[in-house]
């Protein structure tokens, strides 16, 4: 294999795994999240907005992890 | 056999769909995600100093944008009625959702102050993302083509740097200088520790720039992308049933995007609310 397709390869290969991989984390993350606020707003249907809220911010957070991973995914095909 | 019919229309269908998988469809086209990233000049106007003044299309996203929000608010606001109609209700909704939801709900003081700020920010990102799904005439060749000025890390980056700029403006005008910095450390940790969280808390108020404007900026590169992979599967696979389902597919894509439109505006909204509530009251 020469350089240049051994470089092509190395590319794809590293966006998909950082996509892939990266996306667990805030998968697993996000579901353990909305399960508990889900959890909590069964529990306490009063506090419902204030949870909401909460949960949206949580969201924006956890999720940016993600798309970091996508970010560096799209920097390794188009840029690098 | 009580009803015959079922078993024609139901071989009526597997046929349909048989012949569909079977006939191929249409003419292999390339098609590139990269489109989103071209930086198409639509007027080329001279550059002044440092700073290319052309007009191109993120430029003219933004413009139509503000023209849009501008165009809603005024007619909304020339003919306010008591007992609203359905246009009126809705803006008042979004407004309400501004308000109460989003400054109301996270930050204690300097409601009326920063309302205008977040309220803002809110519905520019909101128009400007919803106008991303439209298929509007910028493309290669004018073509019509799917682009949003916030798929632009330049806008975001502006956006959330007005963020940045308010958040430290909010703090040091209502606490001091000194003391809106010194509170960056709890007050009652052992010396070196305290220069220590300092310092993190330093970096974390600059990657706060970073996750703000990236987030943004990537969900909707990310939405755009799948919409058009979805959109362009068909022509890869070049076959009909395939583009039946992916047509199928991307119809609910859309509709997840619409609600991706709304969610990052209102996140981007509401972390700005939450940093400059956190920079006007802090704990420590």
């Amino acid at each position: 294999m020469d350089a240049a397709a051994a470089k092509e390869l190395g590319k794809l290969l590293g966006a998909g795994l950082s996509m892939g991989l990266g996306a667990v984390g805030p998968g697993i993350g996000l579901g353990i999240m909305i399960g508990k606020a889900l959890e909590s707003i069964a529990r306490q249907p009063e506090v419902a907005g204030d949870v909401r809220t909460n949960m949206f911010i949580g969201i924006g957070v956890t999720e940016a992890v993600a798309l970091y991973a996508f970010v560096v995914a799209l920097i390794l095909i188009f840029v690098a | 056999m009580k009803h015959p019919w079922r078993w024609i229309i139901g071989l009526l269908v597997i046929g349909f769909l048989v012949a569909l998988a079977i006939i191929p469809g249409g003419s292999k086209m390339e098609f590139k995600v990269a489109g989103e990233f071209d930086r198409t000049v639509l007027i080329k106007l001279p550059t002044v100093g440092p700073f290319d003044m052309s007009i191109t299309k993120t430029v003219a996203y933004l413009w139509i944008s503000v023209a849009v929000l501008l165009v809603l608010a005024i007619v909304v606001a020339r003919s306010l009625k008591v007992k609203p109609g359905r246009f009126q209700y809705a803006m008042e909704t979004l407004y309400d959702l501004a308000r109460d939801g989003i400054v109301g709900s996270v930050m204690k003081s300097g409601k009326a102050t920063w309302f205008p700020y977040i309220g803002a920010v809110f519905l520019f990102i909101l128009c400007s993302n919803l106008i991303g799904l439209l298929p509007l005439p910028f493309g290669e060749g004018h073509q019509p083509a799917y682009y949003a000025a916030t798929a632009n890390l330049n806008v975001t980056l502006m956006l959330a740097l007005f963020t940045f700029v308010f958040t430290h403006y909010a703090g040091i005008r209502k606490n001091g200088a000194l003391r809106y910095v010194k509170a960056w450390a709890p007050s009652g940790a052992p010396p070196v520790l305290k220069q220590v969280i300092w310092f993190i808390h330093v970096v974390s108020e600059f990657f706060r720039l970073i996750s703000l404007s990236v987030r943004l900026f990537a969900n909707m590169v990310a939405g755009h992308a799948i919409l058009a992979v979805f959109f362009a599967m068909a022509l890869i696979f070049q076959s009909y049933l395939v583009g039946l389902a992916l047509q199928g597919a991307s119809v609910l894509i859309y509709m997840f995007e619409i609600f991706v439109a709304f969610i990052q505006a209102f996140i981007f909204a509401i972390l700005s609310a939450v940093y400059i509530g956190g920079a006007l009251d802090q704990d420590h």
